[in-house]
Order: structure tokens, then sequence, then C-alpha cells
């Protein structure tokens, strides 16, 4: 066989098996088992631990128990002079702490909402994981807050209660609509946890003993399946699904308010709103990544819910909000430098050349360049630990983000008398404590509640079906609501 | 005449679609008739009428309620106790836009979660009529007759496939 006919078979072969009809069985969606065999999946993976799940289980307690309490009421106790917190940088990690966890928290709400309204099925196996970090991250975003306010104990200050003279809180302050859109987003989101649990709480009551029984059939409020029952939870759903979006969207325009709306260099910006809302989505995605990726490695019977098409599906969410966050930064920085301001432009060039710019090039790095290098190939989206690696560049990337905007842009002021680089100390330890928690409660609950939402699965697959038009088999999904 | 409420379990909703037409010839109801299933099924499926809800209704209450309340943290408590700085207004209308949109959102939300609790009578704990199956995939038709049919009525479903038919009882969950 000559070189040339060699190559043209190599190349025919190569095309018959690019356009070799997929099995549709690599797809969730057209893999169905019947109902009980996936529910003694999931309450398998809840009930198997372990001896690894113990000892991570008993470092992360023991780091919550001293990064988090003790640091935090040695702080109580001290004062926030253990802080770093100082002239010019009033607003140190605390801050950093509490936007990168709103950020963590925007994309349960994005996977799930979102996708819910535009009907994406890939979504229906982790929505849950998406959610919980929403409600475990808002939980972070609040304790920081918390720390940040030193005396904690006078925070009912900022409800809306008068005091004895009839004075009320002052709800024209951007710290006050924090307040009310934080509050509203923690509690819209736990509701939107809580209402499609219901039905996989009663699912696990029907097949548990014990004190897990009792604890279910609590939960689940003697939920059974009626018709009257879905039609209430399936409109309240939809109803969530819609009304959470736009909170979400007014939860970190409002952080970010917090900034832009002081005439500092650097903050004062009227794109702050979408870019924070990209930045945070940008940072969720790559949490979601991580989260699957460690649910899929070590829980049991995860890789029959999530699979490569979800990585794949994950990976071009992500490649899409890198080019919109790309976007808005870019619409950002270059505003900033052509205005000629001459403490904004002081500001720019200590970000690329002073003693913090190795945090701005690993921040450009992480989050503009890499990602959209490498998310454009299919093989990386669908390599789980590739996509969650990525994800936690982004992360690593998001994090600094917030540090140069909080202190470092503090600390570059119009008031060059007062630049001082901001040191954290107790902050390091009390950071620390946050994640650990996040990750404490992530996996106390993954052994406590369902973290795949069998019903939505098994109602997507009942959905779907594969239709003969001509010679070939086409996927056709129809609707059950 | 006494009346005796049957359970009849199918394997699939063709059978469950069918048992409940085969229900209304023999004529029962829709009033005596319930479906009980795992996953959310369209009434058009089974051929039942649509079931009502309130909660859609409820979540209207709720966001008006909560632009009334923001209303008057915005512009009624700033006059409770006038604090007047630089002849300023103290009820600039952008902030208040903000805080409203907040609370709207907030007791929509609220309101219809509580709706799901209301309509659906949740938190209930007493015992109740359910078979375990439900939650394995399978479709319960629940309904009362008098219990001189009840072999009629058996022996109807069991044509049209249901694994199993027998008097519901209720119990604890």
């Amino acid at each position: 066989m000559t070189a040339t006919s060699k190559y043209l078979s190599g190349a025919k072969e190569a095309h018959d098996s690019h356009h070799q009809e997929e099995d549709p069985k690599q797809y969730l969606m057209y893999d169905p088992k019947p109902r009980g065999e996936m529910n003694a999946m999931v309450m398998e993976s809840m009930h198997t631990t372990s001896w690894k799940f113990w000892v991570v289980l008993g470092v992360l307690a023991f780091l919550v128990v001293t990064c988090f309490f003790f640091a935090w009421g040695y702080m109580i106790d001290e004062g926030l002079y253990v802080g770093g917190v100082m002239r010019p940088s009033y607003w140190g990690i605390f801050l950093v702490n509490t936007v990168f966890w709103i950020g963590i928290s925007h994309a349960g709400t994005f996977i799930s909402a979102i996708l819910r309204v535009f009907k994406a099925e890939f979504r229906r196996p982790f929505t849950r994981a998406a959610e919980l970090m929403t409600t475990f991250g808002l939980i972070q975003a609040g304790a920081s807050i918390f720390m940040h306010m030193g005396r904690v104990w006078l925070s009912y200050w900022m409800l809306p209660i008068p005091n004895a003279r009839q004075l009320w809180p002052n709800f024209h302050s951007p710290l006050m609509w924090d307040l009310l859109a934080i509050t509203t987003y923690v509690l819209g989101s736990t509701m939107y946890l809580f209402l499609p649990l219901i039905p996989d709480l009663a699912m696990a009551r029907d097949r548990s003993t014990g004190w897990r029984k009792t604890f279910y059939k609590i939960l689940a409020l003697g939920f059974r399946g009626t018709e009257g029952e879905w039609r209430h939870l399936t409109v309240a759903m939809n109803f969530f699904a819609f009304a959470i979006i736009p909170v979400m969207f007014s939860v970190h325009t409002i952080v970010s308010w917090d900034f832009a709306m002081a005439m500092r260099p650097g903050w004062s910006s009227s794109v702050f709103g979408p870019y924070f809302v990209l930045g945070a989505l940008h940072s969720g995605m790559g949490a979601v990544a991580m989260v699957l990726f460690v649910m899929r490695a070590t829980m049991k019977h995860m890789d029959y819910f999530i699979r490569k098409e979800h990585f794949d599906a994950l990976g071009k969410l992500m490649l899409m909000v890198t080019f919109a966050y790309t976007y808005f930064f870019f619409n950002d920085y270059i505003v900033q430098w052509y205005g000629g301001d001459k403490a904004t432009d002081t500001l720019l060039h200590w970000l690329e050349e002073g003693p913090m710019a190795w945090m701005f090039i690993q921040f450009v790095f992480f989050n503009i360049v890499i990602p959209p290098l490498l998310l454009w190939s299919k093989k990386v989206r669908e390599t789980p630990w590739l996509l969650a690696l990525i994800g936690l560049m982004i992360n690593v990337g998001m994090y600094w983000e917030r540090y140069l905007i909080i202190p470092v842009m503090l600390t570059i002021n119009r008031m060059p008398f007062t630049w001082k680089l901001f040191q954290p100390r107790i902050e390091i330890f009390l950071t620390i404590g946050t994640f650990s928690m996040f990750l404490l409660f992530y996996m106390i609950v993954s052994r406590l509640i369902p973290l795949i939402p069998v019903w939505e699965v098994q109602e997507g697959q009942m959905t779907h079906s594969l239709r003969k038009v001509g010679k070939a088999k086409l996927p056709t999904i129809s609707e059950f609501e | 005449m006494s009346e005796a409420t049957l359970l009849a379990v199918f394997e699939d909703l063709d059978p469950a679609a069918s048992a409940i037409e085969k229900l209304h010839e023999m004529g029962v109801g829709d009033e005596n008739i319930n479906v009980i299933s795992g996953v959310p099924v369209a009434h058009k499926i089974l051929g039942r009428p649509h079931p009502w809800t309130n909660v859609s209704k409820l979540s209207m209450g709720g966001a008006i309620a909560g632009f009334a309340f923001g209303i008057f943290l915005n512009f009624g408590t700033p006059h409770l106790y006038g604090v007047h700085v630089g002849g300023q207004y103290i009820t600039p209308i952008p902030p208040g836009a903000i805080v409203t949109f907040e609370m709207t959102m907030l007791f929509a939300l609220l309101a219809t979660f509580l709706g799901v609790f209301l309509d659906s009578y949740f938190p209930n704990y007493r015992p109740l009529e359910y078979v375990g199956e439900v939650s394995d995939g399978k479709i319960a038709v629940f309904f009362r007759i008098s219990e001189a049919d009840a072999k009629k009525f058996t022996d109807a479903m069991n044509t049209l496939g249901a694994e199993s038919v027998k008097p519901a009882e209720a119990r604890q969950l």
C-alpha cells in the first residue's frame, strides 16, 4: 500500500468515526433506570462513608472551632485592632470574603433558576448541589459581615425598627440596601432549596428507619404526592425560578454599589453592577465544577447521575461567562485608563508594577487568559478533574480580584500621606474558618439529604425519547407539566 | 350504605389513565378519585380536572404587601422623626425604588412558600392513605365507592393492569 492510499484510508476511518452515530445511552436522560433503583443508589450514596470521610470531617470541625469560633471570640474580646484593618484600609479581608461568598452563592440560582426557566435539561441532576452552595455561601457572607462589624451584638440596629426616639434606620445608605437584599436572597434561596427537596425527603422517609426516619418524616411535612400537592409545589417552584433571578442580580449589583457609590479611584464606575454580577457567576460556575468533581469522585453511584455531558455543558457555560466577564473587565479598565484622573492613573500603574502586581497578573491570567484557551476544547470540558482545576484557578483569581478592589484600592487614594499596604492578621484564620465551615456544612449535608433530585431526574427521563426519522433516531422531548 | 376507599397501584401512566377513564364510565365522579405519584403529572395526561391552587394569588398578595411595606420604610419612616439636612429631601425616589423592590420580592417569596404550606395542609403528621411504592415510580389511584361494589371495581382495575387493588388504610407515614 502506498503512502498516499494509507493516508486516504486513515482519513476515511477518521471521517467515519467522526460521523458515527452517538450512543444515546451516554446521556443520563436516555439511559433510564427504574425509579426504585435510582432511589436506592441515592440512599446508598448518603449512607456509605469511609474512614477518610470522618478524618476530613474531623479536621474541618477542628478548623471551624479554632479558626472560626475561637478566633472570632478572641477578636470580639480584644477588639478589631487584632485584625489588620486601619487607615486607609478600613475594609479588609472580611469584605473580600463577603463579596467572594456572595459570588459563590450566585451559581446555585443561576444553575437552578435560569436553567429551569429556559428548560435546559442537563441541569436536572445537579441543581441541588448548586443550590446548597448558594445557602452555605450566603451563611459565610453573612458571618463575614458580622465579623467586620466588630460589635456584632449591636447588629440589630440595622433592622427596620425604631429606637426609643422613633428614629428609624436610614434606608438611603447602600449598606442598608445590602442588609435588605442579602436577607431577601438568603431567605429566598433557602426556600427555593427546600421546596424541590420535599418529594425527595418523602422518598428518604419511605426508605429509612430509626432517627433518620424521624428526621425525614419531620422535614417531609407529610408529603404524599397527591395531584394537589404537586400542583401547589410546581406553581411555587416556577414562581421562585422567575422571581429569584432579579433578586440574584440585585444582590451583587447592590454589593457593587457599596464601592461604586463612593468617589474613589478604581471604584467609581457605572459598569460595576454588571461587572460584579458576571464576576459572581464566573466564580460560582467554577465552584460548581469543583463540587461536581468531588461529588463524582467521592460519592457512590454519582458517576451514573453526573456524567461527561454535564461537565461539558458546564464548561460551555463557563466559557460564555468568561467572555462576558472579560468584556466588562476591559470596559471598566479602559474607561478608567483613558479618564486621565491622576489618582486613578497612579492606582493602575501601581496594580501593574507595584508590590501587589503578582496578584493582578495572576488574576488576569487565571480569569481572562487561561479559561478561554482551554475551555474551547471539548476534551478539556469533558475531563472532570481538568474542569475542576480550571474552576479552582478561576476562584483563586476572583479572590485576588476582590482583594485588589477592596484593601488595595483603599490604599491608593487621593491622600498619599495615608498610603499604607493592608496587612491581614487574624483575618487569615477567620478566612480559613469560613472556608472550613462551608466545606463542613457541605460534607454533613451530603450524608443527610439526597444531593440528587431523583424525582426531577425521573421526570426528565420520562419526557425524553428517541424518535425514528428516516434512518436516524432523533432525541425528542415532551412536556409533562 | 357504607362506603369504602380502594387503592389501585399501577406500574405506568397509561394503565392508570385507562383505569381513571373506566372509573368515570362506572359512575365514579372526579371528586371521589385521587391520584398520587412520584413525579408531577399533568391533569390532562390522566384525564383529570385541573387542580386548583391559591399559590399564585397568595404570591401576588405578598408582593402587594411587600410593596406597601417598602413604601412605608422609604417614605413613611423618615417623617416619623424628620431629620432635615442641608434642605435636601428626606424621601428621595431612586434609593426608595431599591428598598421597595427588595421588600416586594421578599414578601412575594415568603407568601409563595407559605402558600404551599396552606394549600397542601403542611405539616401534616396524622395517619394518611399512602403506599410507599409511589416514591418508587408507581401510580396509585384512590377512589371512594359503595362497599357493596368493591368486588366489581377490584375486578375492573385488575383487568386494566393494576398491580394490586386493596382497601386504602390510613397509616403513619
